[in-house]
């Protein structure tokens, strides 16, 4: 492990050394729409990536996520996961065309996650370059339907129809560097949606105004009585609605997480907010329909995990500072299956969800390193101890 | 149509997708292959174009040999950014100094052929958005794999960037479909198998280029068609279809300047080539009108007409080529 702890830093400025590859790849795979559940063309462009920065095995799981396998020397060994999700929020119409600067890559989802997918399919040279081989199977997973209504359904059906066990896990997001996730929170992703029929009862008296009822609905959410212990919130993350200025709104939409690192707390959450639901509803004889989109369990490992210290050792080498917070990315499917994992970030950048989305092209080099010491890690057995 | 050009030398990119066979023939041909973009204010795309074609072409595949930007003055930081990206910069008026100097795209297309040391040319525009390695192999695959062509032009389905980051998915080749084609149709049928006569990527033998003249703007690309055909027939030349391309859209009064230089110069081919007889000398200037506060005022675009003669009857450069 010492060996190559110190051996990272250099590591950083190596693989600065083939950046064209790196950047190349994650232009050509991020410039390629990928809204989730329209992922095909990506997957394909990733697939072809891959063969180009010659994994020994391409293929496609059951549900097309794309698979790389790096072979490793010992076939005893259960392989090792690299995991970056395909999908992005953006709209297959918005221009995904990135400009290049010297340090820079501004272009519409580079941060979530174009730069961790490019990068990804960068391992197989990265690693020649340093000449680095591993004793497990490294295998790169580029996984679809993975955000929002997406609901990690690629990487639960990889993990679910993979055969043998899994030695550790590294997913990769595009910012920030420094992030380090080791946990996730229960979390619940709702959406409440609200259609006022055009013959409703009681239209003779009021006409029910869509907006109106879900704002009523997210102040009774408001008032909700949370505890400090265990942690509980309720994030309103999404509303639309109406159709225009001086027209009574017909239907009307409300997306929104509850998050807790208390399973029982996430379900308690719900159950009020349904009742909220309902109440409303039965006041106003509207169509009101609660639907849960996605659901994680609350998961994680101890701060003093070997993987979470040895990710720790990573970083400081490397001079960063490891911030942590609970996180729903596929890292949350791994441990759910008792898989040790962590997320980690690549680099910084700005305007995260924005179009012009910026990404710092010389921090990234850092970024792929701690990945690459991590993996050194998980191969040198860190996971491996009961 | 009385041949059956556009099914023989009609082809897709993607047929000439391995690039370790394209490399193998490209040495064993002993060839070499030289990149060319011509740039004016370019830095929002031109570091990019760099980076993939260097990245893909060079270092992964060595099918290209060099990559040169020549450039007619930008004010921005495209020649810094080509720079950095590791291509060879030149400003278009230092090369061959002591000749008239003019501005425009067919001006770097030329001097181009003075300064690049390849074989095969491959002219590539900077402002591609959606560039991709593509652009360049799927233009030199027909020049190597076959002994018969010496000129490929590309063809798209091309969208059109519009505001707000939004993509338009028709439109673009407006000047295309309404001032070539129709002209092509009246005096040149065989040539409107070619799907986008002036799509700005082509490449073609170092031999073929440096015999044509070259218009210093916008009619390079018809009068480049017309002067090959003229010399060698359509035999020799290929098209490869690229896919989407996305490009900056433009006005209707800079399609129309666009518009009327094209037609001059296939007017003044087609005089040359005796093809029709205009009993008086043609105007040089587009005359378009804007309504200002009521008033109609008159916008005026000059075209002088300036063509390059073949670069093989410059000395400096049948000196450097060692051209007899």
């Amino acid at each position: 492990m010492d060996k190559y702890l110190k051996q990272l830093p250099v590591f950083a400025d190596r693989i600065k050394a083939i950046k064209e590859t790196i950047i190349t790849n994650v232009v050509l795979i991020g410039q390629i729409p990928a809204p989730t559940f329209r992922e095909q063309i990506r997957t394909g462009v990733f697939m072809e990536r891959l063969a180009e920065n010659g994994v020994d095995e391409c293929t496609m799981d059951g549900y097309q996520n794309p698979i790389g396998i790096i072979r490793g020397t010992n076939p005893s060994k259960p392989p090792v996961f690299v995991v970056a999700h395909l999908d992005t929020f953006i709209e297959k119409e918005i221009e995904h065309n990135f400009t290049v600067h010297k340090k820079t890559i501004t272009g519409t989802g580079i941060l979530n996650n174009s730069v961790g997918v490019g990068v990804l399919a960068s391992l197989p040279e990265i690693f020649r370059e340093l000449g680095l081989r591993f004793e497990s199977n490294i295998v790169l997973a580029g996984v679809i339907q993975s955000i929002g209504r997406g609901n990690l359904r690629g990487i639960r059906h990889l993990l679910k129809t993979w055969d043998g066990p899994i030695r550790g896990a590294v997913c990769i997001e595009g910012g920030e560097l420094g992030r380090l996730n080791y946990s996730c929170d229960g979390m619940k992703r709702c959406e409440i949606e609200c259609n006022v029929p055009v013959s409703a009862a009681g239209e003779y008296k009021f006409k029910q105004n869509a907006i109106l009822i879900i704002h009523e609905i997210i102040s009774n959410i408001m008032k909700m009585r949370l505890p400090q212990m265990p942690r509980a919130r309720v994030i309103i993350g999404k509303i639309s609605g109406g159709f225009k200025h001086g027209i009574i709104a017909y239907d009307a939409k409300l997306g929104f997480e509850i998050q807790s690192d208390s399973d029982k707390m996430v379900k308690s959450m719900f159950t009020d907010i349904k009742d909220i639901a309902d109440g409303i509803n039965h006041k106003y004889n509207v169509d009101l329909e609660l639907k849960t989109i996605s659901t994680i369990n609350a998961s994680g490992l101890k701060y003093n995990n070997p993987l979470v210290k040895s990710t720790v050792a990573v970083m400081e080498t490397l001079g960063l500072n490891p911030v942590s917070s609970p996180s729903e990315s596929e890292m949350a499917i791994f441990l759910s299956r008792n898989i040790p994992a962590v997320t980690l970030g690549l680099t910084y950048g700005k305007n995260y969800h924005l179009e012009d989305a910026t990404i710092e092209i010389d921090p990234l080099f850092k970024g792929i390193a701690q990945v690459i010491g991590v993996l050194k890690a998980i191969d040198n057995g860190v996971c491996d101890e009961k | 149509m009385k041949n059956n050009w556009l099914e023989k030398n009609t082809f897709h990119y993607s047929d000439f997708k391995n690039l370790k066979y394209l490399v193998e023939q490209k040495e064993k041909k002993n060839l070499s292959i030289s990149l060319c973009l011509p740039t004016l204010n370019e830095e929002a795309t031109i570091g990019k174009e760099i980076l993939i074609m260097k990245s893909e072409l060079m270092t992964r595949y060595p099918l290209l040999d060099e990559i040169v930007i020549i450039d007619s003055g930008s004010k921005d930081k495209t020649m810094e950014i080509a720079g950095e990206f590791g291509a060879d910069v030149y400003r278009a008026t230092d090369i061959l100094p002591d000749i008239e100097q003019f501005k425009g795209k067919g001006e770097n297309l030329w001097k181009a052929l003075y300064i690049t040391k390849g074989n095969i040319i491959v002219y590539i525009d900077a402002d591609i958005k959606n560039i991709h390695h593509r652009f360049a192999y799927g233009l030199i695959g027909p020049l190597i794999l076959s002994d018969k062509i010496r000129f490929s032009k590309a063809f798209y389905d091309r969208p059109i960037a519009i505001g707000k980051n939004k993509i338009r998915q028709t439109g673009g080749g407006r000047v295309t479909e309404l001032v070539i084609r129709p002209l092509f149709s009246l005096f040149f049928p065989e040539l409107t198998q070619i799907m986008q006569p002036l799509s700005g990527e082509y490449a073609g033998f170092r031999d073929v280029f440096d015999k044509i003249p070259f218009p210093i703007g916008y009619g390079v690309e018809t009068s480049m068609i017309l002067d090959i055909y003229e010399k060698w027939g359509l035999e020799v030349m290929a098209q490869v279809d690229l896919e989407k391309r996305v490009h900056r859209n433009q006005d209707t009064r800079a399609l129309g300047r666009m518009a009327f230089v094209i037609l001059k110069t296939f007017l003044e081919r087609s005089r040359k080539l005796d093809i029709i007889d205009i009993k008086k000398e043609i105007f040089k200037e587009m005359i378009q009108y804007n309504l200002v506060d009521n008033e109609y005022n008159c916008d005026i675009f000059t075209d002088a007409g300036y063509e390059r003669p073949p670069m093989i009857e410059i000395p400096e450069y049948c000196e450097k080529f060692g051209v007899k």
